[in-house]
């Protein structure tokens, strides 16, 4: 619990309105986009200024109260649910576009800014921010810089950290550092702006990031390819890369997901397929017309049981729709929802998706496959009920398979979910003893007395 | 714990949200207030922490859920599809079952507003009461709002002096004497009765000149939004029924309300406690047309046949999307193809033309300054238009946009579609 004294302090920094302790509200920042954790903080609070939230850190650094950083609570690891109370952060009122800079491709942005008001003032110059995670609706800057955040995208922009130029940190110890630049080349000591990116909270409060932004591509093409096999569509993915076409998106989903689109909004695809690829490509007009044909040309001649380039903007968009409606469809149908992140080199998609019909066979579960295959990263998502304590450990032994599955074929534990409290617990397996210490190490150099988001990533 | 009756009802739609938080982005009132307890996931959870006996519903946790504009902007982009609006209702419900209603609203809802003669006199003992108020400059008068918008300084409109029920007939032929195409009830509404008598009269004139008998029936009541959209289900039921009644006899019923239309529409959703009710609601709700999806959808009357009045020749017009009719009816089109084809008139769609004005009924009354800045950004959105009249089809939205656009010191008139039409 927070003493009186400490609320009155907050309160001489912030105001009385930005300082939230009723009991009701307090129970609506202790949750994020998981279903399994909840954790209620003692207050919230709303810093407006790099300089208040030094003033906070300073004051819990003092009283060594536990600080968990929270903008739009989009997250699916946990990341930002305050688990050991004390005070939640929330940057959703630093929200300003300080400036989009079109000579120089850059931008300027506060960390409570949302990504989709972020696209809408670029696409106002003509730029675009690439990395698209799903979450952009209502993500801010904060979290996408600290998740190191991606998307579908991913296959040919690369994901948050490719754009990051520099970054305004506060330290748990109140220091306000600014790190990096605002040039794409800068090598001056150690990178410290990547420490703090995909760092989760834990090492300090981002409050401004510099980005590196696109002129957005003139033109854009969807194709959807349609296959018997989820085998043959990975290998589709490989043989369409190694032609030299880089598209900006190559998503897939699996048999479950044909079936629920047909049953919601249908698109007339086969029931009896066993996976659709959905590519884009975008760039010049007569580049994206080459490349679509170089894809439809692949697709037909490797066993693609049909292939449909949309006629229009709007038949994309009825496509996209329904890869963004499947986390829904998903979440729909079950009670609980382990939504996984593992990612795999590009070739052993096809492997990652036999493992997982297999694991689905052998704990009799439903593992719905779906995800961006062009960049290995897969949301294969087991179906479960966490009041069902049978069913539910059946489950997680599930998701152990898959993770196990992933590292055996050279992947990694996540992709840009991040460890959080999801994945805690296979993290010093991944990562081995040494460099799980030292990242220990680092995060007791910087957060002495632990304050900042403790209890997460690792045990 | 309690038994949590009503609250039961709505389980399904609470367990519907999978906590993604996308309701931020849409949420007018999370859009000035960046707070989680503002938005439909907050709301929603801590209603689910209600149903599973880790959180009373108390004034505290009802202040929270039960501050919504239902404008249903969370629910109609919710990638789970979540019925917020019922969640919401729901948790009002329960309140009122554990609670009963506070005595103001008792008093308002069932006594007056439920007894259409009584509703009336009131208004009318109001209008009369009028000239106490010091006037103000502009178009409007300052009127207590005998609801209590007193001492808000909000700019309310003045009651006409004599209500539309009193000067229409129950029976209105067709204009053309010959056999009526069809038999159509006209429900009035509230607003419309005390404040915009002229666009009823406006529309039954044109209904009867396109060869229809308009009934307009005495024995006609309040739609029940208000009441039943504050939890207040059991006299909303019995609006429901004496509503049917009074228009058994139609083909259909036409409100130029688009609450209106939308709330009678909507009883099967919101108020059915068995299954007779719910046959008897969806039997209703077939009957029930906005005049702006009546003209299009039913008449079908062609582009060229639709007249702009002299007085707005020469006018730039724009468009406001009531929620009831673009989210409630997924009425979007209708109006704009009738706009469009008024001659002599530039239509021009204003930015954000179907986000809430920030009326949400009484929810303006109790938390006005938040309305006022929900209000400001739809005022923003005329001004990029240039427009010299807003039209719209709800007289709750006519309402607020006239307050605000005053308040603003614009000059644009705002008038309903009907009164457009010649």
């Amino acid at each position: 619990m927070i003493s009186e004294s400490v609320l009155v302090e907050l309160q001489n920094i912030l105001g009385r309105e930005d300082v939230l302790t009723t009991r009701e509200i307090l129970k609506t920042y202790s949750y994020d986009g998981t279903s399994q954790w909840t954790h209620e903080p003692d207050v919230v609070v709303f810093p407006r200024t790099a300089e208040q939230v030094s003033a906070i850190m300073k004051l819990a650094n003092a009283h060594r109260i536990p600080v968990t950083p929270r903008g739009g609570g989009t997250n699916v690891s946990g990341g930002s649910i305050p688990v050991l109370g004390g005070i939640v952060l929330c940057t959703t009122k630093m929200d300003k576009i300080l400036k989009v800079d079109r000579e120089n491709f850059t931008a300027t942005v506060e960390c409570g800014v949302v990504l989709m008001n972020f696209n809408a003032r670029l696409a106002a110059e003509g730029l675009f921010f690439p990395p698209d995670p799903q979450s952009f609706l209502a993500a801010t800057i904060g979290g996408i810089v600290a998740e190191n955040a991606g998307g579908p995208a991913g296959v040919k922009y690369g994901v948050t950290k490719q754009y990051l130029l520099g970054l305004e940190v506060v330290l748990p110890t109140g220091e306000i550092i600014q790190l990096g630049g605002r040039t794409v080349k800068n090598v001056v000591g150690y990178d410290l702006t990547m420490l703090f990116c995909s760092s989760e909270g834990t090492l300090g409060v981002i409050t401004k990031a510099e980005f590196k932004v696109n002129a957005i591509p003139p033109a854009k093409k969807t194709i959807l390819a349609i296959y018997d096999d989820v085998a043959v569509a990975g290998e589709n993915v490989s043989l369409v890369l190694k032609s030299g076409v880089i598209p900006a998106k190559i998503e897939l989903l699996d048999n479950w997901l044909i079936h629920r689109i047909e049953e919601a909004s249908p698109l007339g695809l086969s029931r009896e397929a066993d996976a659709v690829l959905i590519f884009e490509v975008d760039g010049m007009a007569e580049a994206v017309e080459k490349e679509a044909d170089k894809i439809i040309e692949i697709a037909k001649m490797n066993g693609a049981r049909e292939v449909r380039p949309a006629r229009d903007q709007d038949e994309a968009n009825r496509f996209w729709m329904a890869r963004r409606a499947g986390f829904a469809m998903i979440f729909g149908r079950a009670p609980t929802v382990l939504a996984e992140d593992v990612t795999v080199p590009r070739g052993q998609i096809p492997a990652l998706i036999r493992k997982c019909r297999e694991l689905s066979r052998k704990y009799d579960l439903e593992i719905v496959v779906m995800g961006h295959a062009g960049d290995g990263n897969l949301h294969p998502s087991v179906l479960t009920d966490i009041k069902d304590s049978q069913h539910f450990a059946r489950a997680e032994k599930a998701v152990e398979g898959i993770i196990e599955a992933a590292l055996e074929l050279g992947g990694v534990l996540s992709g840009e979910h991040g460890i959080g409290l999801e994945k805690q617990r296979f993290f010093r397996r991944a990562l081995g003893p040494t460099v799980t210490d030292l990242m220990k190490n680092i995060k007791s150099l910087i957060d002495p007395n632990n304050i900042m988001n403790p209890g997460k990533i690792w045990d | 714990m309690e038994d949590l009756n009503e609250l039961k009802k709505i389980e399904q739609y609470v367990d519907q949200c999978m906590k993604c938080g996308f309701c931020t982005f849409f949420c007018p009132i999370y859009q000035e207030e960046l707070v989680e307890s503002s938005v439909a996931r907050g709301k929603i959870f801590l209603t689910k922490q209600v149903l599973k006996g880790e959180q009373q519903l108390s004034d505290q946790a009802m202040d929270i859920i039960g501050k919504c504009l239902l404008c249903k902007a969370c629910a109609v982009n919710c990638p789970a599809k979540t019925q917020v609006d019922r969640v919401i209702v729901g948790a009002r419900a329960e309140q009122v079952r554990q609670q009963g209603l506070p005595l103001l609203k008792r008093l308002i809802f069932r006594h007056v507003m439920a007894n259409r003669r009584l509703f009336g006199w009131t208004v009318k003992l109001a209008s009369k009461l009028q000239w106490m108020i010091p006037g103000k400059q502009g178009r409007m008068k300052h009127l207590p709002d005998f609801l209590k918008a007193l001492g808000q300084g909000r700019n309310i409109p003045a009651i006409s002096s004599v209500l539309l029920r009193d000067q229409v007939q129950e029976v209105n032929p067709p204009r053309d004497s010959k056999a009526p195409r069809m038999r159509v009830g006209y429900f009035m509404g509230c607003a419309t009765d005390f404040i915009f008598p002229e666009t009823g009269l406006k529309t039954i004139e044109f209904l009867t000149r396109h060869g229809i008998e308009v009934v307009v029936p005495k024995a006609q009541s309040c739609c029940g939004a208000a009441i039943y959209f504050s939890g207040d289900l059991e006299t909303g039921r019995m609006l429901a029924y004496k509503n049917m009644e009074a228009f058994k006899d139609v083909d259909y019923v036409v409100t130029t309300c688009a609450t209106c239309s939308s709330s009678l529409k909507d009883y099967k959703v919101y108020l059915p406690e068995n299954d007779r009710q719910r046959k008897d609601f969806e039997a209703f709700s077939k009957k029930i047309k906005d005049v702006t999806e009546f003209l299009v959808d039913v008449l079908d009357i062609p582009p060229e046949e639709f007249h702009l009045r002299k007085e707005f020749q020469g006018k730039t017009i724009t468009w406001h999307d009531p929620c009831h009719l673009v989210r409630y009816q997924n009425i979007r089109n209708q109006p704009r193809r009738i706009l469009q084809a008024l001659e002599g008139s530039t239509y021009v769609e204003m930015p954000n033309a179907d986000r809430c004005c920030g009326m949400g009924g009484s929810f303006s009354i109790y938390h006005y300054e938040l309305t006022k800045k929900i209000a400001d950004r739809k005022v923003e959105s005329v001004k990029a238009t240039a427009a010299d009249i807003v039209v719209t089809a709800c007289p709750g939205c006519m309402i607020n946009l006239s307050d605000h656009l005053q308040r603003a010191e614009m000059p644009q008139q705002v008038r309903h579609l009907m009164d457009l039409l010649e």
